[in-house]
């Protein structure tokens, strides 16, 4: 929906220049003109200009260690939306960014302002702020918010160079995925909302050894060293990031299998932050109170090592929270829909649409556990914000002209 | 709703789980009853499929020796820090480009840009 200003005035033989900030994609300007006494010298010219602006962009922001390509979670919420995100055609093949109908993902690795032979001379790796141009950042963010297309840089992860930038249109929902969306202040406040994806160092350390041994020259020694030298720079300056986000997804190793350490069965917590605008936190049968709840029993069979939730509120770095935690994982359709049929405040539109979605992406990792589970319904929560936004915008200029 | 479609046989090696490192095959056509011509130029070579990865996995390789190099030096330096950081970036590019052609399918992709042709008409009956 567009929300449309009139301006109309009267100019002794000026013609109203458009403002210059506002020439962007979604922006359309009509201009009127009128002559009302033709002959006189001194014809007033009355102009009537008309300028459209689509609705501004939602921002949503995703923190987690490691390249971009948080893909899994990138297709769920897309999906959720509706569509498939693709790397923009015609473009640079090496482009992070990915693009559906309703949404866009930006890879803040495109914002660093050292490339690979840059961070090596001055000895800083990727994840320190020194290596990222925070200030262009802002910049296009804001500027996408506001509905002007940027041409943002490319990193080129295979290169390790900084290539020529691509044009990125304003779109509904703009993602941006990577290691600092909440450490800059200014790029903090334009967020509507923030996500942090929580991996524990046992679960980091088992994902990358299933990544990494299939790799010619890694060894457990050498996965091992890469993960000890990244920690402080993490820790000092990603980690801290949890505070401000309004959902944090934690992973952390299962405690149904004892000294399990393949990493398969997890578990999974989602930290949900009370008193954010248009998002209500998820929780299981009595909201605000703590629930320990094994849905195996009489009604429902599980397979070992069966499936444990947990519900609570707690605090989290001084904000208050609220925890629904699931330990274990699914094994079939029917414990799908149970667990889904009993959790409220889900924001589906139908009976069901946690499983569906989980289905139509039962080959992406972390279908079978809380990880796909969790990150379906922070989909759904988006849409849900979105939504709402949408609507609380398209109430205000309504209630405006009704003044 | 059933519906049928075809797709080409994977002919070569499917990215298994195997804790062998990527040895690309190349398959040359055994046509022995050729051999005693002088066609040396009519064998063919197929195109490792793995092209990409073939060069980010030699980049990974590269970088973990430089690391590892680096850090025998000074192992609390920030170069030490860098060189593996690097090493975490380029194992990530490669995991991706790996999961990217494990995904392509050349009758897929054309497909989704060509529905209306002859191969990729699916049937529900």
């Amino acid at each position: 929906m567009a929300v449309c200003t009139v301006y109309t005035a009267q100019s002794l033989n000026s013609i109203p220049t458009p403002p210059k900030t506002h020439l962007g994609f979604n922006q359309k300007q009509v201009i009127f003109y009128t002559n009302t006494k033709r002959k006189s010298p001194n014809s007033k010219r009355s102009v009537t200009e008309i300028s459209c602006s689509a609705d501004k962009t939602v921002v949503i922001g995703l923190a987690a260690d490691s390249g971009c390509g948080k893909s899994t979670f990138m297709r769920r919420l897309t999906s959720v939306f509706g569509g498939a995100a693709e790397p923009p055609k015609g473009g640079n093949p090496d482009s992070n960014t990915l693009i559906s109908d309703t949404t866009t993902v930006i890879c803040l690795d495109d914002y660093h302002s050292l490339d690979r032979t840059g961070r090596k001379e001055k000895g800083v790796t990727a994840l320190d702020p020194r290596a990222n141009n925070f200030d262009l950042m802002y910049e296009q963010v804001k500027a996408i918010k506001d509905g002007v297309a940027v041409d943002k840089p490319i990193y080129n992860h295979v290169s390790g160079l900084l290539d020529p930038p691509e044009l990125i249109k304003p779109p509904k929902i703009l993602v941006i995925e990577g290691l600092h969306p909440m450490y800059d202040a200014r790029v903090r406040d334009l967020l509507d909302f923030s996500i942090y994806l929580d991996i524990s160092n046992e679960v980091k350390f088992a994902w990358k050894i299933q990544r990494d041994m299939a790799e010619r020259g890694h060894s457990l020694e050498s996965i091992k060293a890469s993960i000890e030298a990244r920690k402080p720079d993490f820790d000092a300056y990603i980690d801290p990031q949890k505070q401000y986000a309004d959902v944090v997804i934690e992973v952390l190793p299962t405690q149904q299998i004892p000294d399990d350490n393949e990493g398969k069965v997890l578990r999974v917590r989602l930290i949900m932050k009370e008193g954010v605008k248009y998002f209500n936190p998820v929780y299981l049968f009595d909201e605000g109170s703590t629930i320990d709840w094994i849905p195996c029993g009489r009604k429902l069979t599980c397979s070992y090592p069966g499936i444990k939730f947990a519900y609570s509120p707690d605090a989290f770095y001084g904000n208050e929270v609220s925890v629904l935690e699931m330990d274990g994982q699914f094994d079939r359709l029917d414990e799908l829909i149970y667990v889904e049929s009993h959790l409220s405040n889900i924001s589906t539109k139908f009976y069901g649409e946690i499983t569906q979605q989980m289905l139509k992406h039962s080959d992406f990792p972390g279908s079978s556990n809380g990880t796909g589970l969790f990150q379906t319904i922070v989909g759904l929560k988006i849409r849900d914000l979105f939504e709402q936004i949408v609507a609380a915008r398209a109430a205000a200029p309504m209630a405006a002209s009704k003044a | 709703m059933a519906a049928v479609s075809l797709s080409t046989p994977k002919v070569f090696g499917k990215a298994t789980a195997s804790q062998e490192p990527n040895i690309l095959k190349f398959s040359i056509l055994n046509s022995a009853w050729k051999r005693g011509t002088t066609n040396q130029f009519r064998r063919m070579y197929v195109r490792p499929v793995a092209a990409a990865p073939d060069r980010i996995s030699g980049k990974v390789e590269e970088s973990i020796k430089k690391a590892q190099e680096t850090c025998s030096d000074d192992p609390v330096s920030g170069e030490c820090a860098a060189a593996w950081d690097e090493v975490e970036e380029l194992s990530a590019a490669a995991s991706h480009a790996r999961d990217r052609k494990k995904e392509s399918d050349a009758l897929e992709e054309f497909c989704k840009d060509n529905p209306e042709t002859e191969e990729c008409r699916t049937y529900d009956n």
